[in-house]
């Protein structure tokens, strides 16, 4: 039993010598949760309304603006008329609202004023929340030059004074906009559904299963040093080789996944510790079918190049057949193919517990089928490796 | 009649349709160095991987110390020392921390691999350097580790495959003294080699192979003596008579 043990640590040490390597390894989940939260992290809305204002000096559209600017989450940048469609040539910008020349006078003659959003293709996502925001903050203004202007046609000839009819509608406005009379209350019947813990399981199951590469070409490495042609020679046996590589490659990869989980924890609070926990189950079954299915590439594999080219296609096809990029439809051949994806029972069992609230029972399909591979994976790796040429 | 420590039998090998090695026999005794000589893809390689159970014949057998590869082969790697081609080392890691890592597999505790360690440096000249990641050594002494490294549990059978490719004549009269200093002790040890000179001076009996068959096989005078005066012809000649001038590849 020692011998797995001192091939998994000289791996260990092997590895620890390349600095390099080393800091590669623990940075990657960390880059990977720095992605995750620069996706994910800042889900509310933060925009930028870019406005030209070609309505220089006007009451109106100093106010218009000045409102644009008290709306929460939303800049504003004044931008000239030339600097704007210079921006819009190039796309930097996708959508900039233009005051026109007279939309005060407009206003205050009480004719129609105009708003224009120039904007390339649809305006973008950013564009059209702006856009939806500006709108509502005219129609607001349209309202109130509307209610100013019929209460004053409304008391016209009443003797009071047009200064005082102004003063007076102003402060109702005022009133009105700090405590309006309907007002829109909203109440939570329920967790929203959390982008991070849709994607966070797919992000786990691709991010353990790049690491097959490393595990293939563990063996791979042995062969060319000709370090496995020495080892065989020696009192180690095939299976306490297989077992050291899976030992080390099973830890490197549950001390990544650990990292990734304990960052998630701890920034996105999306466990509680037995959720926590289960999901560090959950990861070392995975992991460990992940390390068996290396094992087997690894066997195959004559050179290091072989080793990733088979890793990678395998990977990549995993990956898209368990649905971490788009969803697998319910029916179809789609969905049949995704059986045959180690991820597909990864995600499931990730998503049963972080999203769904359940628990390691409720994923005990899943974990049967991660834990079959990885003793089936164990058992074929070795079967090839003795039936390949030079094998043993 | 010397006590016969490795004896192969009807050895056969192929890979594909390719008769890699086609029937080799011979027998070696206790105690001395065998060369086992031939041109390239001659079978040499392939013929030391099964008599040190890296490869399993497709028929025939090898008895070491009594055991058979087949049946009982990890009673035989308990017996034998094996020197690859290639510097089979970690070459990140320090000369010390291979020995002691091969010593475990041979099964060696953590004590005696490291006082075997210190020992089989010491012995190859390699102990102010114990403590050196071995890819910062020179050639020649990165095969010395590679040698010591096949010492490690007093194997009663070194493999030594090719062991003096280019290597400078200091490394390589250390290694000959290192040999010459192992068979004294009673080490019994397989030679291979491409050095004509090296199998005259070493070796005890050598084996000529082509075509995966033993050609020849002899003490090197008595080889030397069938083609002319024994003091006047070469091992060299002798092999480029049995074999041809012919290149391989």
């Amino acid at each position: 039993m020692i011998r797995p043990l001192l091939v998994a640590l000289l791996q260990v040490r092997i590895y620890i010598q390349d600095k390099g390597d080393l800091a590669f390894s623990l940075l990657l989940p960390i880059a990977i949760f720095a992605l995750m939260y620069g996706a994910f992290g800042e889900m509310q809305f933060h925009g930028t309304a870019h406005v030209v204002n070609e309505d220089q000096g006007g009451a109106y559209s100093a106010l218009f603006i000045e409102w644009l600017e008290e709306v929460d989450n939303l800049d504003v940048e004044l931008l000239s008329t030339s600097k704007a469609d210079a921006r819009l040539d190039r796309a930097d910008l996708l959508m900039v609202l233009y005051i026109p020349q007279g939309f005060s006078d407009r206003l205050a003659s009480g004719e129609q004023a105009q708003l224009i959003f120039k904007q390339r293709g649809n305006g973008g996502d950013e564009g059209q929340i702006v856009a939806s925001i500006v709108g509502g903050v005219a129609d607001q203004m349209a309202q109130e030059f509307q209610v100013r202007g019929q209460v004053s046609e409304y008391l016209a000839g009443s003797g009071i004074s047009q200064e005082r009819i102004d003063i007076t509608v102003q402060r109702l406005l005022e009133n009105e906009r700090e405590s309006p009379a309907v007002v829109v209350k909203e109440e939570t019947v329920g967790d929203s559904p959390d982008p991070v813990n849709e994607f966070l399981p797919g992000i786990i199951t691709m991010f353990v299963l790049f690491a097959i590469t490393l595990t293939a070409r563990a063996l791979v490495e042995e062969r060319k040093k000709g370090t496995l042609e020495r080892l065989l020679t020696t009192r180690l046996s095939v299976g306490q080789l297989f077992a050291g590589k899976f030992l080390v490659n099973f830890s490197r990869g549950f001390l990544q996944t650990l990292i990734l989980l304990l960052l998630s924890y701890a920034v996105f609070q999306m466990f509680t510790p037995l959720s926590f926990m289960e999901s560090l189950v959950v990861a070392i079954v995975f992991i460990a079918a992940v390390s068996a299915l290396g094992l087997i590439i690894g066997s195959v594999a004559r050179t290091e190049d072989q080793a990733t080219w088979i890793a990678v296609f395998f990977t990549m096809s995993m990956v898209m057949l368990g649905g971490t990029f788009f969803e697998i439809p319910e029916s179809g051949v789609l969905n049949v193919l995704s059986k045959i994806s180690i991820n597909t029972y990864a995600n499931d069992a990730f998503r049963t517990i972080i999203a769904d609230g359940g628990s390691l029972a409720d994923a005990g399909l899943q974990m049967g089928v991660m834990a079959g591979v990885a003793v089936v994976g164990l058992v074929l790796g070795r079967v090839i490796f003795k039936v390949m040429p030079g094998g043993r | 009649m010397a006590e016969a420590f490795l004896t192969a039998q009807e050895l056969h090998k192929s890979f594909n349709e390719h008769k890699a090695v086609d029937g080799v026999s011979f027998t070696i005794y206790k105690g001395e160095i065998f060369g086992l000589l031939g041109p390239n893809g001659a079978g040499k390689t392939t013929t030391i991987r099964m008599l040190s159970t890296v490869l399993e014949p497709d028929s025939g057998d090898v008895t070491i110390g009594g055991y058979s590869v087949r049946r009982d082969a990890n009673a035989v790697r308990s017996l034998i020392g094996f020197w690859p081609q290639e510097l089979a080392l970690y070459e990140e890691l320090s000369a010390f921390d291979n020995l002691v890592f091969f010593g475990r597999m041979v099964g060696l505790d953590g004590k005696e691999a490291r006082a075997q360690a210190a020992a089989r440096l010491e012995l190859l000249g390699l102990a102010q350097r114990a403590k050196g990641r071995v890819d910062k050594f020179s050639g020649g002494m990165k095969r010395r580790v590679n040698l010591a490294v096949s010492l490690m549990g007093h194997p009663e059978l070194l493999f030594m495959d090719e062991p003096t490719v280019g290597i400078d004549p200091q490394s390589r009269n250390n290694i000959y003294d290192t040999i010459e200093g192992l068979r004294d002790k009673g080490m019994t040890i397989l030679y291979t080699t491409h050095y004509m000179e090296e199998a005259n001076r070493l070796c005890d009996r050598v084996a000529i192979m082509d075509g995966g068959r033993i050609i020849a096989m002899d003490t090197p005078r008595e080889l030397r003596s069938q083609i002319g005066p024994p003091d006047q012809v070469t091992l060299e000649d002798v092999f480029l008579r049995l074999t041809g001038r012919s290149l391989r590849d």
